[in-house]
């Protein structure tokens, strides 16, 4: 992309640089270059001449409208705060329950549900090791586990964010309670929030459950059924924490994170489906590293790209389908098990970055997220923050209060400029789909992960309390983790068996059957998913049934 | 000829995260050892196997949710397989009261986040050269 | 270095015990005294087992294949053990051995057993000790050995020497890279597969090879199928391993058939390099398979000009075979021997088309004189029949082999008496 041209900046202006550029230089002779994570050089000062004031039009804009660098919305977060999301996930259905609830008391405004590992590996409860069941995330296998996961839930005015993988049967059994409270499904409003396959493969492999081209076909019935049953769903997130999670610069991140969202655009076009129809129903979901200012161009360089792309790529007409919606997390890599406290410093920093970039919802890191699963102590701290940062700070005043600034909006240039050579790059190898099958991605992550990892190890990135500013610690300062109870978890398997023994069986094998001819025909996998929810088939059993049609999903790894 | 310790590098349980082992396991091959890499979620029965086939020295268990809960499990079928010998690290979050659990079970030690990588290494040839000298001395 | 004491191990290797078998492994990888003679002690255990090589480009999807084709030999009840050979980094020494990644569901079967190893600078991607580790393995009963490599290139002709049967894996598209078709690759496959059957480029590219290999004159009248594979879908590989079931059926399972001179002179051991020299040996179709110090394996398909005027094959010829063996064994140490004396006897008859094979082992070596016990089995029988055995003893002079150049003047090695 070529920069334009500073429109006449005064002589004045200029001769002020060149004095400042040798008194610096003065006083700090051969001074290194600093690069950013993405590799892009940040000089120690920026001015009217490095930005183009001339442009304010065609860069920036007004939030609300293209090129939407601003904001998507007008109001923004004066109009709506940011939805604040919490994910939680423990032990059994009734623990969860206990927490949501809580936490609904406490201020947050929406629901997130974090499945246990057991469920992200497609297993029911009794076909693991018991002493891992509940330990990070809640142990949901059938409808009636999510019933009471969400009692007390107004279903038709609450957004549940579902952390649950293709094929979404946590979605699948929200949808039976749903039926049997009585909701319309087009009420039902909320995001599959790890509907990205694509990052699964490449980054987070556990929620990776059915092979590559099984996945692709699932994906594109879950956007056509939720379009037709549940439009207020939104039924693609695309995530770019997972990438950056795994070792992807920020600039990486987004790139990949874009290119997975235009391949999936394009396999909804293929099957049929208008741009406008799908598009509004897109979401990102994104990691937000303590790199502040990277953080901030990072989100207004994506909104920008957006835009662009679905209006010249895919012709999209319907300004809902122009906006770049995301979900934002504070990046737990950044967090140390060394002087944990300190990590509320940190989560506070990164949170900003996100608020500032525009996001849509966020969820802060429990300082000790590190240590294990976090507290409920931490998550009231976590939440604190955003009440904190939004009614005492007053960060939510304005709108895009960086925007602007000769740093940000150089750097939101630059940024722009790298993703799209990454976007290029993804493009050569013929999209993102077949970019991981090759391995490509999985490899340039690698590098990434190393580079950083060499950094920090070498000293020349710090980690404070780990390689600089380190102290002795107390350890018993450190808190206890909480683990779910096992009696209570042992209760929980005694009366899934009991349940199991007593529902009908003809009706959940004959729900099975019906979904493996889908999966072996043409007719809508997820549809079929649903019913066999509603049929009373458990999750491990709908998974199952899934990958042995359609193949077990193994990701590639690369070292 | 120098014995280069072999290393196997794996995740047991239901985590898939896997960025740290496979720094990790990189960082080994560059200290010029021989590293058996596997995909996350093996059995426990498979790791026994592939460790007695590989004639490994050190098992290195990366642990970032709470899989390291079964480490104990791994240690036991380990001893009942006749491989006690085989050092056993667990790098990854755990918790100190778990930690202390997995050093009573026999894990030699536990890495932290924030751990050097060439702590990591340097340990790792210690506990390969214990455990070769008592494989072969037997 | 610890001392590896191999002890009770020979009864142990033969019945199949894990443990052992892995710490014997361990032993010959690194060379340690006695590991070599535990190799020696079993074998007359060794030669049933069908030892396939599978090379094939990085990224081929040769470990997938392989994961495919362990499935297939655990659905069939046969006992297969792979060795994989993985680079090591020339900067460190150390490597990461990531075959098992692809393997992993398929290694866990009790019937399979898989080693890992790395290259340690070997040229052509083998490790050095492979061949033993190989021998050993054939020892322990397994039925199919599959040894898999790095890489694919001028080099790669090594693995010929190891297998009875060599898999070549192309991936789709190979057709325009002619690098990957330069010399080795298409030389030493005995069957040719492509892999990843579900790309759209798969079928062009089987077109393309068995044009190619059109234009090749056949080798022992095997011609050499190309398949096509999936593994993704799972097709393909019941085909594939039974082509490489018809090869060994056809062409016997002495392994190690490639021309000794497909191989770079300068990637060929220094008895290799003498072998290379016998002019006698090759004029009676006598192949060099192995030799280092104080052993040497040579082989021999008895055909029409073998024969006696009983229709079995000749017992100067049987003599050639067993005293080529002998003469390579007793010249192994470096210094120049002269037979002196030979004996041997006969047990049983060789017909046409029979695959022999002459092992010699060091029975005994002093100062001035050495020892050898030569076997001549029928390689291509279950158990290795006994055709022949025979002793010799060779006086040791003072002079040293040359290293051999290329265009030396063919010296014979040894005196006549």
């Amino acid at each position: 992309m070529n920069k334009p041209l500073p429109t006449a900046v005064p002589a004045s202006t200029e001769e002020a640089r060149i004095r400042w550029t040798a008194e610096y230089a003065a006083q700090l002779p051969g001074e290194p270059e600093v690069r950013n994570r993405s590799g892009i050089p940040v000089k120690p000062l920026y001015t009217p001449l490095d930005i183009d004031a001339g442009r304010y039009d065609a860069d920036l804009g007004f939030p609300g409208e293209p090129p939407y660098t601003r904001g998507i919305y007008a109001t923004m977060h004066r109009g709506r705060t940011w939805t604040q999301r919490q994910l939680i996930g423990l032990g059994t259905p009734a623990d969860y329950n206990a927490r949501l609830l809580d936490l609904l008391d406490k201020g947050a405004t929406a629901v997130s549900l974090i499945p246990c590992n057991s469920v992200y590996r497609g297993f029911d409860m009794d076909q693991v090791y018991p002493e891992l069941l509940g330990t990070c995330g809640v142990v949901a296998n059938t409808a009636d586990h999510m019933d009471t996961c969400l009692a007390g839930v107004d279903l038709a005015r609450t957004s549940c964010s579902l952390n649950d993988p293709l094929p979404f049967t946590l979605l699948a059994f929200m949808l039976a309670v749903a039926k049997r409270r009585g909701v319309d499904w087009k009420h039902v409003g909320g995001t599959s929030n790890q509907s990205d396959y694509i990052s699964h493969f490449v980054a987070n492999h556990m929620f990776f459950r059915v092979a590559l081209p099984g996945s692709r076909r699932v994906l594109t019935d879950h956007v056509a059924w939720c379009n037709a049953h549940a439009p207020k769903w939104n039924p693609v997130s695309v995530v770019g924490q997972h990438m950056q999670q795994a070792g992807a610069t920020p600039a990486e991140a987004m790139a990949f994170t874009l290119s997975t969202a235009i391949q999936y655009a394009e396999d909804c076009i293929a099957a049929g489906l208008a741009p406008d129809a799908f598009l509004p129903r897109f979401t990102f979901f994104f990691d937000i590293s303590i790199s502040f200012f990277e953080e901030v161009a990072k989100f207004r360089a994506g909104r920008r790209l957006w835009a662009r792309i679905v209006r010249e790529r895919f012709g999209a007409r319907d300004p809902r389908s122009w906006r770049f919606k995301f979900h934002a997390q504070t990046s737990g890599l950044d967090l140390t098990r060394q002087q944990p406290l300190n990590n509320v410093a940190r989560v506070t920093a990164q949170a900003i970055a996100g608020i500032f970039g525009g996001l849509q919802s966020l969820h802060t890191d429990a300082y000790d997220e590190v240590l294990s699963c976090p507290t409920q102590f931490g998550a009231r701290i976590a939440v604190a923050t955003q009440n904190i940062l939004r009614e005492e700070a007053h960060l939510t005043d304005v709108i895009d209060p960086l925007g602007g600034s000769y740093y940000v909006e150089s750097l939101t240039d630059a940024m722009e400029e790298r993703i799209v050579e990454i976007m290029d790059d993804v493009d050569a190898q013929g999209g993102m789909y077949a970019a991981v099958q090759s391995g490509y991605v999985q490899r340039r992550i690698g590098e990434s992960a190393r580079a950083y990892q060499a950094r920090v190890e070498s000293g020349e990135q710090t980690i404070v309390g780990v390689n600089k500013y380190a102290v002795e610690e107390d350890a018993s300062a450190r808190p206890a983790l909480p683990k779910p109870d096992p009696a209570l978890m042992q209760a929980h398997l005694d009366a899934f068996a009991r349940w199991k023994a007593q529902r009908s069986q003809a009706e959940a094998d004959r729900a099975l059957a019906a979904l493996a001819r889908a999966a072996q025909g043409r007719d809508n996998t997820f549809g079929a998913v649903v019913a066999a929810a509603i049929a009373g088939c458990t999750h491990g059993e709908i998974c199952t049934t899934l990958r042995r049609e359609l193949g077990f999903g193994q990701p590639l790894v690369v070292v | 000829m120098t014995l280069r310790p072999k290393v196997l590098v794996t995740k047991i349980g239901l985590d898939g995260h896997d960025r740290g082992s496979r720094i990790v396991a990189a960082h080994l091959r560059d200290a010029g050892m021989e590293v058996v890499y596997t995909p996350p979620w093996q059995e426990i029965p498979a790791v026994v196997k592939l460790a007695q086939e590989e004639d490994v020295d050190v098992i290195g268990i990366s642990s970032l949710a709470t899989d390291h809960l079964i480490v104990p499990r791994l240690m036991e079928a380990l001893r009942a397989a006749g491989l006690s010998e085989v050092g056993v690290i667990v790098g990854g979050i755990v918790p100190d009261d778990d930690e202390r659990a997995l050093l009573a079970a026999g894990v030699a030690r536990v890495f932290h986040p924030g751990s050097s990588l060439a702590d990591i290494a340097e340990y790792v040839r210690e506990l390969a050269a214990r455990s070769r000298s008592a494989k072969f001395a037997a | 270095m610890p001392m590896w004491k191999p002890g009770s191990d020979p009864e142990a290797i033969r019945r199949g015990d894990r443990a052992a078998i892995a710490r014997a492994i361990t032993a010959l990888e690194n060379e340690m005294p006695g590991a070599a003679a535990l190799v020696d002690a079993l074998a007359a255990d060794a030669g049933r087992a069908h030892v396939v090589g599978i090379t094939g480009a990085p990224g081929a999807g040769k470990s997938t294949l392989i994961a495919a084709l362990l499935a297939e030999c655990t659905r069939r009840g046969k006992r297969v053990a792979v060795v994989a050979v993985d680079p090591s980094s020339p900067l460190s020494g150390g490597a990461v051995l990531g075959d098992r990644i692809r393997m992993s569901e398929a290694a866990a079967a009790e019937n399979v057993f898989v080693r890992s190893l790395a290259s340690r600078g070997h040229a052509g991607g083998i490790a050095r000790t492979t061949r033993r580790i190989v021998d050993l393995l054939d020892a322990a009963g397994f039925d199919l050995v599959i040894v898999e490599t790095v890489g694919a290139g001028q080099s790669e002709v090594a693995i010929a020497e190891l297998a009875d049967t060599c898999l070549v894996v192309c991936p789709p598209g190979l057709g325009d890279d002619v690098q990957a078709i330069k010399a080795g690759i298409l030389e030493i496959a005995d069957v040719l597969v492509v892999s990843k059957g579900d790309s759209e480029l798969a079928q062009g590219t089987v077109r393309d090879l068995r044009e190619m290999l059109a234009l090749r004159a056949k080798r022992d009248g095997w011609n050499v199928p190309v398949l096509l594979t999936s593994a993704a879908r799972g097709e393909g590989v019941a085909a594939l391993l039974d082509a490489a079931e018809a090869h060994v059926q056809a062409c016997g399972r002495a392994r190690r058939r490639v021309r000794v001179d497909a191989i770079p002179s300068g990637e060929r051991t220094p008895t290799a390099q003498l072998a290379a020299r016998d002019a006698f040996a090759r004029h009676c179709r006598i192949e060099h398979v192995d030799s280092g110090a104080g052993r040497a394996e040579m082989a021999m398909t008895v055909s029409a000009e073998h024969l006696n005027f009983n229709g079995t094959c000749h017992g100067g010829a049987l003599f050639a075979l067993a005293d080529s063996a002998f003469g390579l064994a007793s010249n192994s140490h470096g210094r120049v021997a002269a037979g002196i004396e030979a004996h041997i006897a006969y047990h049983a008859p060789a017909r046409e088309g029979d695959r022999l094979v002459a092992r010699a082992v060091e029975v005994s070596r002093a100062a001035r004189l050495a020892t050898y016990r030569i076997e001549v089995r029928r390689a291509s029988h279950a158990a290795g029949e006994l055709v022949a055995s025979f002793t010799g003893t060779v006086y040791i002079t003072a002079r040293h082999h040359d290293a051999p150049a290329e265009n030396a003047p063919t010296r014979s090695s040894r005196r006549s008496p």
